[in-house]
């Protein structure tokens, strides 16, 4: 996949959540997203993210994680930043491509939300 | 208090189960992501942020799906794969060309041989006509049921194509070929062709012309390989046609046997490209992104 290319189709609820994880731990750089030495996240921390109201509230289990991140690695989204000693944690991080990829997602739905705002479908900002 | 160690030994016995499942994976995916699967695991009991009561109907859920799709996607990455297809498609077309030249080949070969004894009975008989020998000495006495016998026979018309002797007889009359075999005859010389005298159906117009040769209809058809030549007097004027025939049951009844031998050597080709697809694709199916 083309750095820049906005995906065909709209994300699957799993893999959006997976690069909102992501995307979350290289914006803060918080010290919980793994060893400072490979940067990313470890599974069940991307798990723990989707969970949460701010990650999209996706429950999600270790098979459906570690195939999405297959089937992203392949398209070149994520990359394995790095193992950990004993190789039990694998560690993630973004690729370029999945930040426009990420980006193009979000500027889709943010023109959805927009729209359906515009219709009075949700509440104005601001209001309630 | 005993608890901490409770909890500990059930924990023990989750991830347990949990790697005992996650021996349901597929082998690369397995082999690839089976430590990480079963210490994200590990990590959710420990964290306890999601009860266990929430965690294991999530995790059981996320078994079922995850297992169903990772093998949906092994049979696709193994089998889906254009080379491989196309490589089976190219062999399953050359197989498909072979068994029609298996079918075609014989049949004609079949067919064409039917014509032999007739070819010799028509020239013999021709050239007694050409001798000037009356076509009632010329034709040996016979009476043939071409329905039911497989002898040769011959039929001698007269110019316009009305019978002038005959060995054969169908209903107890002596069949007569359509005008159009006659006319090709007086042209060409010759004439082999495959003739039904006796029809199943009455749309085809050479059935039609048999018909008026004063034929009824059976629902069964009775097909003769026939021999037409046309006799040519010493003083160059025509003297009317023979026809040496002999029925066809046996060679169809062949040509129906090779028609199956072919079609079962279809099938057994394809199962074979079949069986060597999927042996050859799960031997060289692409390991996970991880391996590479």
């Amino acid at each position: 996949m083309a750095t820049g290319i906005a995906p065909a189709a709209p994300l699957t609820p799993a893999v959006f959540a997976i690069l909102l994880s992501l995307a979350e731990g290289e914006k803060t750089g918080s010290p919980a997203t793994g060893p400072g030495r490979w940067g990313g996240k470890h599974g069940y921390l991307i798990m723990k993210d989707a969970r949460s109201p701010q990650g999209g509230g996706i429950q999600m289990g270790p098979g459906t994680l570690y195939g999405s991140l297959e089937r992203m690695m392949r398209d070149g989204l994520v990359e394995e930043s790095g193992v950990s000693d004993d190789e039990r944690r694998r560690y993630y991080r973004l690729t370029t491509t999945g930040q426009s990829v990420l980006a193009a997602e979000l500027s889709r739905l943010d023109a959805a939300v927009s729209s359906a705002r515009s219709l009075g479908l949700i509440p104005q900002e601001g209001r309630s | 208090m005993s608890r901490p160690t409770e909890v500990a030994d059930s924990s023990g016995r989750l991830v347990n189960l949990y790697a005992m499942a996650v021996r349901l994976y597929p082998q690369p995916f397995r082999e690839a992501y089976g430590p990480s699967l079963r210490q994200a695991f590990r990590d959710a009991l420990d964290d306890g942020s999601l009860s266990r009561r929430a965690l294991i109907p999530l995790v059981l859920r996320d078994l079922a799906s995850s297992l169903l799709k990772e093998h949906l996607s092994m049979l696709r990455d193994t089998f889906a794969r254009p080379a491989l297809i196309f490589n089976a498609l190219v062999l399953a077309g050359l197989a498909t060309v072979l068994a029609l030249a298996l079918n075609t080949i014989p049949q004609q070969v079949l067919r064409l041989g039917a014509n032999d004894p007739q070819i010799a009975l028509a020239d013999d008989l021709v050239a007694k006509l050409e001798q000037g020998i009356a076509p009632a000495d010329a034709v040996a006495p016979a009476s043939i049921d071409i329905a039911r016998s497989l002898t040769p026979f011959v039929i001698a018309y007269d110019d316009q194509g009305h019978p002038s002797a005959s060995q054969a007889r169908l209903d107890g009359a002596i069949p007569v070929p359509p005008s159009g075999v006659f006319d090709y005859v007086r042209q060409h010389g010759e004439d082999r062709l495959s003739w039904q005298p006796i029809l199943g159906t009455t749309s085809n117009k050479d059935e039609k012309s048999a018909l008026n040769g004063g034929m009824a209809p059976r629902g069964h058809g009775v097909r003769i390989a026939a021999v037409i030549q046309r006799v040519k007097l010493a003083n160059g004027s025509s003297g009317g046609f023979v026809l040496a025939g002999r029925n066809m049951r046996e060679v169809e009844n062949r040509e129906h046997l090779v028609g199956q031998l072919a079609a079962l050597t279809w099938i057994a080709m394809l199962a074979l490209i079949a069986a060597g697809t999927v042996v050859f694709g799960w031997y060289t199916r692409p390991g996970p992104a991880q391996a590479h």
